[in-house]
Formats: structure tokens, C-alpha cells, sequence
């Protein structure tokens, strides 16, 4: 792709190369441009007050976007106190950005409000459709992978990038079916979805092993596939292995084959900001900010990728009822 | 791999219509709104969702029907605490499975999931006699009560606000009064219930297991103060004249209604007026005065 591009700048007039070479050098810096922010926690309301009454050294925080667009009330207080005093990303769940719905503008709108109001260093939402017919069924539903799906989403992304005026990051979902009108890989997919509409990427290495397995593919070799360069971020999270599956639950620790899939993508990137998700279960702050610390062992350059294991289970993090997430609700403080 | 790929406005709606039926899947695939989408049989499922080595199409289809109930009833439960303290899991279970049909998830936020719970209550009130006061009464009560909590906690409030200060209601002239409107808080509520179901849900949040409460009177006002929800239990009289200047009323015609209501002797009403006013001013029910 490089190669074209040169070629293509030799035919082109002084003003053309200045743009393109504006592109060129865009594309060619690591994380889009963006900083690599360290590591981060999820901000999830159990544990404001913590947070508020220690300031725990963590690098920086993460939200779920819908859970403070339309706050009037101590959410959206607390957040202003926490953005006051480090770097927060905006991670949402209802963009839709796969459905064939009409792209909801108010919510963009307001989402684009937030931003700027807390200076979110970048936004962020899935690969996936969440309703249809003007519902929301609340979850990151899967969309078959060919060509006519591929310029779908390539053109909203367009769209909402041109709305909040800046790119969009987009993440790997857990999925737990597929489709038979796919014609490609979820990694093709997502890698040709990123350059063709050139947005950023949030690869949750959790989601590549869940969806590994589910779908009987190498892990390895989705994370090999994906354009080092769009990776803006990384998350980490536990999930729930159910015996035929597994579930992207949030519950729990961080497994070691997840580790492995972690420090191959920290090798490939160079290092990304990088965070842990924990909705369910979820223990007190200190436990949690441990976990994602532990990120650092695996950040170490010399460590040999390949005596890596990365397809053994080795937490027992079994239940049949298990959910997958999002489910995030804020429950009223009453006295 | 087909070489048709189907459109994916059809596959959406069809996968949708699976996925959100309350019966299951294989009743879903069956549905008319299913079928409207992709005509076929369950055990054609392959044809639109393939298997893996372990687990059947239709096995995978039920992973997302599963989690699209147990999700938002997940979200309900913890929106609604005292009425499943109330109603027991299995019946709350019910009726959201219901209220799911009757008013779908449209909204981005979950915050808006259960708005329209204590409306699907009351529309699904079993028939009693006009006067008759009964159990579902008492759980469309706690339902509008819990719903209120919600929207003043994370609705507009006062806390950033330059606030009405005793002092500053103490230095409008007696003869200022009757023409003044006072401006309620935008997080205020006034509420009336034939239950005291402000207790019962304060007890069940707390993790009890409250008895459920004898039919009372009861009056409320709520509002929010350092982002905290507040209620507090008012008299009728408190109540009556509350609720004639959140209309609007010029202060000295909602006394007038007052003093006209029978309420009150009138000798006490002069200092119980006092009294209240500059209660209600210190519990931050008004945020300013106007002349009208």
C-alpha cells in the first residue's frame, strides 16, 4: 500500500504532494498521533468515591459515553472532578455504527459536546449494530463480513468522523455466531474497515480470545493481521468460560493466553494506551488497578513471543448464566 | 460461504425480531416478524448462521436471546430495588418480560430503559372496585416513587445555582408578598400516595425485608441537594399550598386558596406561613422570587 502511494505522488502537482504527504506522514505515525497513555482503569461508579478521596496514581480513566451525556446530576459532577485531574477516553456502546438505521445525529451531537467539555483525548465504539427499526437492544451485535457491509460501515464512519470532526476508533467485538453471508475474516474486515474509512482502532486483545475460540480461529494470527499503526488502544478484561464457549463477561481476572495475545500486540505496536474492563463482580479499586498493572510484565521487549501459550484456559471462570456486557445502569443515591 | 450475500437490513430486522422474541428462539425464527425478513425453519437455521464444532446455529442464536432479556432485567432490578423487594423476583421477572413488548428499548442510554414502568403497571392493574385501595395500588406507588429517585438524581439540579437564602426572603417587604411567584427547583417533585412508600423503599434499599405497610395518607417532597436525592414527608396543608405555587400562583392567591380550604384555623396560619417558608427556603425547594 506504501508502494502505491509513492507512485501515486510522483504524478501528482506541488499541492497535490502537499496533501498527500500530509496524509502519508498521518498515516505512518504510530497510535494515529495519538499518546500512548499508559495504563488505565474503567471509571465505573462504585468506585467514585474511592477514586475522589485517594487520587490513586493511574494513568488515566475511561467511561462509558452514555452513561454521562445527558447527566445533570452527580455522574456527570464526579466526572468533571476525575477529567479535572487525568486524561479521559470516551468509550460508548450505542453508536450503531453498523446498523441500517439513520445515524442518530442528536446523540452524536451530544457526544461531541461531552468531548470537548472534558477534553476526551479520543472516542470510541464497536464494530457491531445495537438495534434496528429504531430499537436498541443494548448489546454489540455481530454483522456479517463481505464487501457490501464493508462500504456501509466505511461510509457512517465517514460520516461520524466529519460530525466530530475527528477519527473514530473503532473496537473488535466478542461474538458468539456468524454468519453464513460472510465472504471474509473478521481480521480482514476490520483491517480493510480502518484503512478504507481511516480510523483508529481499539483492539481488545479479551475479545480476539473469545472470539477465537467461539470461532475456531488463531488468535495469533488476527492480531498479526491488524494495521499496527491504527492502534490507538488495547483492552483487557476477563471473561466466562462456559464449557462450549466462552463470554466477554468483565468479571474477573485477566487469563494468562490473554496476557500472551497482550504482550504480542504491545510488541507489534510498540505500545498503546492500554485498559482494563470490569462491570461485573466488580472488587474494590485497588484490586482492579492492580490487575491492569500487571500489563507491565508483559511490556517487557526481550520477553520471546513465541514460547507464549495462548490457547490455555487457566482460571476456572465457569457459569452458564453468564451476560455479556454492556449492561451499565446508575443507580439513584437517595438520603 | 453463499455468493449472494442477503441485504443487511433484512438480516438486522430478522435477527432482531429472533433475538427479542419472548418465547425463544426457535418460537422467534417462527414469528411472522422473523419470517416477514428470512422465511425459514429452525432447522434451516445453517443456512443464515453457521454452526461451530461445539456449539448448533441455533444454540449460538440463543447466547443473544438469553443475554437480551437477562440484560435489561438486569438493568430494571437495579433501576427498581424495592419493587422486586415487593413483588419477589419471579413476578418483577414477569412483568419486565411484558413491559419489554409493550414498551421496547428505543433509547441510547439505559437510563431511559424503565420510564415507562410505572404507566405499564397501571395499564396492567387487574379491575377492582372504583374505591378500593389494593396491592397493585401499592406497587404502582413504589414504581413511580423509584422512577422519580432516578430522573431528580441524574436530572437537572440546583447545585450549581445561586440559591434563595432565608435572609433574602426575610427582606421582601409584607406587602411585596401577594403579588410575588416563587420559582421551584427544577429537581422538586410534589407527590401524593396512599401508601407510605417512601419508608418501604428506603428499607428495602437499605437490604431489608420490609412488611408491606398499611394504607396512609402520604405526602411528599422531593428534591436533590449536593447531588443527593432528598425526601421528606410534608403535611396535606404543606401540601396544598406547595402544590398552588408549583402551579404558578401568585403566593397571595395560593394563600387565599388555602385560607379558603378549611385547612388551617385561621390564627394559626400567620405563624405556621412563617414557619414553613423558611423551611422549605433552607430545604432549597425555591431557587428565586418574581414579581408577576
Amino acid at each position: 500500500m506504501l508502494s502505491d502511494r509513492i507512485a501515486k505522488i510522483s504524478s501528482m502537482s506541488s499541492r497535490e504532494i502537499l496533501v498527500e504527504g500530509r496524509e502519508l506522514r498521518h498515516m505512518l505515525k504510530p497510535r494515529l498521533g495519538h499518546e500512548n497513555l499508559g495504563l488505565g482503569v474503567g471509571l465505573r461508579t462504585v468506585h467514585f468515591a474511592h477514586i475522589l478521596e485517594h487520587q490513586p496514581e493511574v494513568d488515566w480513566f475511561e467511561i462509558i459515553s452514555e452513561n454521562f451525556m445527558d447527566s445533570a446530576g452527580r455522574p456527570r459532577h464526579v466526572l468533571e472532578q476525575i477529567a479535572a485531574r487525568y486524561p479521559i477516553v470516551m468509550h460508548g456502546v450505542s453508536l450503531s455504527i453498523g446498523s441500517t438505521d439513520p445515524l442518530n445525529r442528536e446523540y452524536l451531537k451530544k457526544l461531541k459536546v461531552l468531548a470537548a467539555s472534558i477534553n476526551a483525548r479520543w472516542i470510541s465504539d464497536h464494530v457491531c449494530w445495537t438495534g434496528v427499526a429504531g430499537r436498541n437492544t443494548h448489546d454489540l451485535l455481530p454483522i456479517p463480513y463481505n464487501e457490501s457491509t464493508l462500504s456501509h460501515l466505511v461510509e457512517r464512519i465517514r460520516i461520524v468522523q466529519e460530525i466530530l470532526e475527528r477519527p473514530l476508533v473503532l473496537e473488535n467485538p466478542s461474538s458468539y455466531l456468524e454468519f453464513q453471508d460472510s465472504t471474509m475474516s473478521e481480521s480482514e474486515f476490520v483491517c480493510r474497515m480502518a484503512e478504507e474509512a481511516d480510523c483508529g482502532l481499539l483492539l481488545d486483545v479479551n475479545n480476539v480470545y473469545v472470539s477465537s475460540v467461539n470461532h475456531e480461529f488463531d488468535p495469533v494470527e488476527y492480531i498479526e493481521a491488524i494495521p499496527a499503526r491504527r492502534v490507538v488502544q488495547c483492552h483487557l478484561a476477563g471473561h466466562t468460560n462456559c464449557g462450549t464457549h466462552l463470554i466477554d463477561t468483565h468479571n474477573g481476572k485477566v487469563i494468562d493466553p490473554v496476557w500472551n495475545l497482550f504482550q504480542l500486540m504491545h510488541q507489534r505496536t510498540g505500545g498503546v494506551a492500554t485498559l482494563l474492563e470490569w462491570d461485573a463482580d466488580i472488587p474494590p479499586f485497588p484490586v482492579v488497578h492492580a490487575e491492569v498493572l500487571k500489563a507491565r510484565k508483559y511490556m517487557d521487549e526481550h520477553l520471546p513471543v513465541c514460547d507464549q501459550d495462548f490457547s490455555t484456559e487457566t482460571v476456572a471462570n465457569t457459569s452458564s448464566t453468564a451476560i455479556p456486557h454492556p449492561a451499565s445502569f446508575i443507580t439513584a443515591e437517595v438520603e | 460461504m453463499s455468493d449472494a450475500p442477503r441485504n443487511l437490513d433484512q438480516i438486522q430486522r430478522w435477527m432482531q425480531a429472533v433475538i427479542s422474541w419472548p418465547a425463544g428462539v426457535t418460537a422467534g425464527i417462527d414469528s411472522e416478524a422473523a419470517q416477514s425478513r428470512i422465511p425459514l425453519n429452525s432447522d434451516e437455521l445453517e443456512t443464515v448462521i453457521t454452526a461451530s464444532s461445539q456449539m448448533t446455529s441455533l444454540e449460538r442464536m440463543g447466547i443473544y436471546a438469553n443475554a437480551y432479556y437477562a440484560r435489561l432485567l438486569e438493568c430494571l432490578s437495579e433501576e427498581y430495588p424495592a419493587l422486586v423487594c415487593a413483588m419477589g423476583e419471579t413476578a418483577f421477572g414477569a412483568f419486565c418480560m411484558e413491559y419489554l413488548q409493550a414498551y421496547p428499548p428505543t433509547s441510547y442510554t439505559l437510563g431511559d430503559l424503565g420510564a415507562h414502568f410505572p404507566q405499564f403497571l397501571k395499564e396492567h392493574k387487574p379491575p377492582a372496585d372504583e374505591d378500593e385501595v389494593n396491592w397493585p395500588d401499592f406497587l404502582i406507588e413504589l414504581a413511580t416513587l423509584e422512577r422519580i429517585y432516578s430522573e431528580v438524581f441524574d436530572g437537572p439540579g440546583i447545585e450549581q445555582e445561586t440559591l434563595l437564602t432565608a435572609e433574602a426572603l426575610s427582606s421582601i417587604a409584607p406587602d411585596d408578598w401577594p403579588e410575588l411567584a416563587l420559582k421551584m427547583a427544577p429537581c422538586f417533585r410534589l407527590l401524593q400516595f396512599q401508601f407510605p412508600v417512601h419508608e418501604y423503599v428506603s428499607s428495602a434499599r437499605q437490604g431489608n425485608t420490609p412488611g408491606i405497610p398499611d394504607q396512609q395518607s402520604t405526602y411528599l417532597a422531593v428534591t436533590r441537594r449536593n447531588f443527593i436525592v432528598r425526601r421528606e414527608a410534608i403535611t396535606p396543608s404543606e401540601y396544598f399550598l406547595l402544590s398552588r405555587l408549583q402551579q404558578g400562583l401568585k403566593v397571595g392567591d395560593a394563600i387565599t386558596q388555602f385560607a379558603e380550604s378549611d385547612l388551617m384555623e385561621p390564627d394559626e396560619l400567620g405563624q405556621q406561613l412563617h414557619q414553613w417558608f423558611k423551611r422549605w427556603t433552607t430545604a432549597a425547594f425555591f431557587i428565586g422570587v418574581s414579581k408577576v
